[in-house]
């Protein structure tokens, strides 16, 4: 199972107008009270990175926490799900992978009520509302309806800009305005994407000795994109 | 620091976020001097811990303890700091006449906070009759109807409302299940008697949804001779389902006949009125907020599927005045629920925009996409174009393509266009806002 390494914190994430939900997951890792949070966005609004970041920030306060990235489904099993609503927090990721998978959809059902019976914190991520999830088992349907569900919002272009600019900087890279615009210009869009290029730059710029300079990105996006 | 911090350190940098935190992170651990027993919460975790990381794990330590740590075992379960007791000696036991029974019974879900309506009348009649006089006036008693319409409250309702009235009577109430793997637990550990007597020797037993038990027959089994043993000595059965007994498929037909030997009862979805005053209880009772009567029925009107999305657009707007600290007026109730009520929750797509975009100006999509440069269609193609940047994630050379195969230069020279217009001309500016609008709600 591979993964990008993000290093995601709770404090590392860019809220832009996700404050609201930042803030309420954040609660979810300090106290056991029975909160449930539905967080959904189109890929890269940060939904994989507020999962495990919050599931690192329950940890460090002393909280046992179960992640299931349930895009992972095929290669699991929904055994995997027994007893962990003993954690304090339990973090479903993707959960509109599992949709029309009737042993996962049942077990999942179980699980909601026994989180519910448990006072567990739970967070779950889609990338569509509750209500058009094709899961086909009403039941589990209108639980996941029963919470606050947060829409979460792409950061927009001038805030991607300054998070290019910020993540270069971290990285010891000096990277201008006039560069940044010329990525997100040419480039994928996605927070993630762009982080993933950043990387690439860093390690393409520290072997060739080179600037970042926009004929350099240049040759490095043009390689990226080839098939 | 102790090793196994460092361990979890080295790991967490090593592996991926989501690889650590689904394998390693719902570890608990026990440290000794020359061991560390580590606890994954079930079977399957074990397993794969086992498999893919115990060696590491291992070495690792090893490593970072200079040698003292020499083994990790796995086991099921929370850490020894974090188990119970076990307080219950054999012997003990024995000296009762009825084990002692936990009722599960949730002490919010009570007959007064239950809100009647046309829709569930007859079933809260019953309800509160039997709560008075159980296991003679209905028995069993079927409650069925559809999702998060308040089946498992009624129940819970019945079986508080009799320990309030015999405080020393047993009450038991089990999601089906939840019977199933008690069962289950039962015969791995050899107690099934003890199984037996528990649920045979409570005045009233509450199975939630027992559809559930299609196609599991031994509980079924199970589950027919507990219901013998409580119906002859009459005592109190309730029981819930999605659908009418006769209905239920996956079960004995046996089981399915005396389930329905007493009052059968349905739920149906509450009525606008019904829902509005079901919201103004839920604000009361979950937060101590008073709804406007306005904002009550926004909600009604709008969510009428069932009661649990009823609460969960009531929890949201809660949320939204606790962030902001505004008022709960019609407007910001609006403002809050947008994203749930949007007629579409999708995501946005370019060829959506470009159908939107199509639409509202009365011309072809295929003419968005044509190399046509007069203004009636350049101009909309622009529009779209800025709306595809603004609303997905698609880079400017992938929109420029879904553009007929236009260059990315077009997009940004498109997108600077309409910025520009937006503040010059008022027509655009309205265009702009209203397919904006219609794309995102």
């Amino acid at each position: 199972m591979l993964g990008p390494k993000q290093n995601a914190t709770l404090d590392n994430f860019i809220p832009g107008e996700n404050s609201q939900a930042l803030s309420e997951i954040t609660a979810c890792t300090r106290e056991k009270q029975g909160s449930y949070l539905y967080l959904w966005g189109p890929g890269s609004s940060g939904k994989s990175h507020l999962m495990t970041a919050a599931a690192k920030a329950a940890n460090e306060n002393s909280h046992a926490v179960a992640y299931v990235p349930l895009a992972q489904a095929a290669e699991l099993s929904p055994e995997m799900l027994a007893n962990i609503e003993q954690m304090e927090l339990v973090c479903l990721d993707d959960i509109h992978t599992i949709a029309g998978n009737s042993n996962w959809e049942e077990a999942l059902f179980h699980l909601f009520n026994h989180a519910r019976e448990q006072a567990t914190n739970l967070i779950i991520s889609a990338n569509c509302g509750p209500s058009s999830l094709q899961i086909a088992l009403p039941d589990l349907v209108s639980r996941l309806a029963s919470g606050v569900s947060y829409r979460l919002i792409p950061l927009d272009d001038e805030t991607k800009l300054y998070l290019l600019v910020d993540h270069a900087n971290k990285r010891g890279m000096k990277l201008t305005p006039e560069s940044a615009n010329y990525i997100l210009n040419n480039f994928s869009r996605d927070t993630e994407s762009l982080l993933a290029l950043l990387e690439q730059l860093d390690r393409a710029s520290l072997a060739a000795q080179r600037k970042l300079t926009i004929p350099f990105i240049r040759s490095l996006i043009e390689q990226t994109n080839q098939p | 620091m102790t090793p196994w911090n460092r361990c979890i350190e080295h790991l967490e940098n090593t592996l991926s976020d989501q690889e650590f935190n689904t394998w390693i992170r719902p570890l608990q651990v026990d440290e000794e001097a020359t061991e560390v027993m580590l606890f994954a919460p079930n079977k399957f975790v074990l397993d794969w811990v086992k498999n893919h990381y115990q060696e590491q794990i291992t070495l690792l330590l090893e490593q970072l303890s200079n040698g003292q740590i020499t083994r990790v075992s796995l086991g099921i379960g929370g850490s020894r700091r974090q188990n119970e007791p076990e307080t219950t000696p054999a012997k003990e036991s024995r000296t009762r006449i009825r084990p002692q029974v936990k009722s599960n019974l949730n002490p919010d879900f009570v007959f007064d906070t239950f809100v009647e309506g046309k829709s569930n009348q007859l079933a809260r009649a019953a309800s509160v009759q039997i709560g008075g006089n159980p296991g003679r006036a209905y028995n069993p008693l079927f409650i069925y109807g559809g999702v998060g319409l308040g089946k498992t409250h009624l129940m819970h309702a019945i079986g508080n409302s009799i320990l309030n009235n015999n405080p020393s009577a047993t009450v038991l109430y089990k999601h089906s299940e939840g019977f199933v793997a008690a069962m289950v637990r039962a015969l791995q550990h050899n107690k099934i008697d003890e199984f037996k007597r528990e649920y045979r020797s409570v005045n009233a037993l509450l199975i939630d949804d027992v559809q559930f038990f299609a196609g599991k027959e031994r509980s079924q089994e199970e589950f027919f001779h507990t219901f013998n043993a409580l119906f002859e000595s009459k005592q109190q059965i309730i029981l819930t389902s999605d659908r009418f007994p006769k209905e239920v498929t996956g079960l004995e037909e046996r089981l399915r006949s005396r389930f329905g030997w007493g009052l059968t009862v349905a739920i149906e979805p509450p009525d606008l009125e019904t829902r509005v005053a079901i919201i103004k209880s839920k604000a009361v009772q979950l937060f101590g907020v008073d709804f406007p009567n306005e904002v009550a029925f926004f909600i009604g009107n709008r969510v009428r599927s069932n009661i649990r999305e009823l609460e969960g657009a009531l929890r949201r707007i809660v949320a939204n005045a606790e962030f902001t600290g505004r008022p709960i007026t019609l407007e910001f109730a609006k403002e809050a629920l947008r994203d749930m009520l949007a007629a579409q929750d999708k995501l946005v797509t370019i060829e959506n925009i470009q159908k939107t975009v199509a639409e509202y100006y009365k011309i072809r999509t295929s003419e968005l996409l044509s190399s046509t440069r007069s203004r009636t269609i350049a101009r909309p193609r622009q529009i779209a174009m800025s709306l595809a940047k603004e609303l997905t994630n698609h880079s400017l050379p992938e929109i420029g393509n879904a553009f007929g195969g236009r260059d990315h230069t077009t997009v940004l020279y498109a997108t600077r266009k309409i910025a520009e217009l937006k503040e010059s001309d008022h027509r655009i500016e309205e265009d702009y806002g209203n397919l904006f609008r219609t794309l995102t709600s």
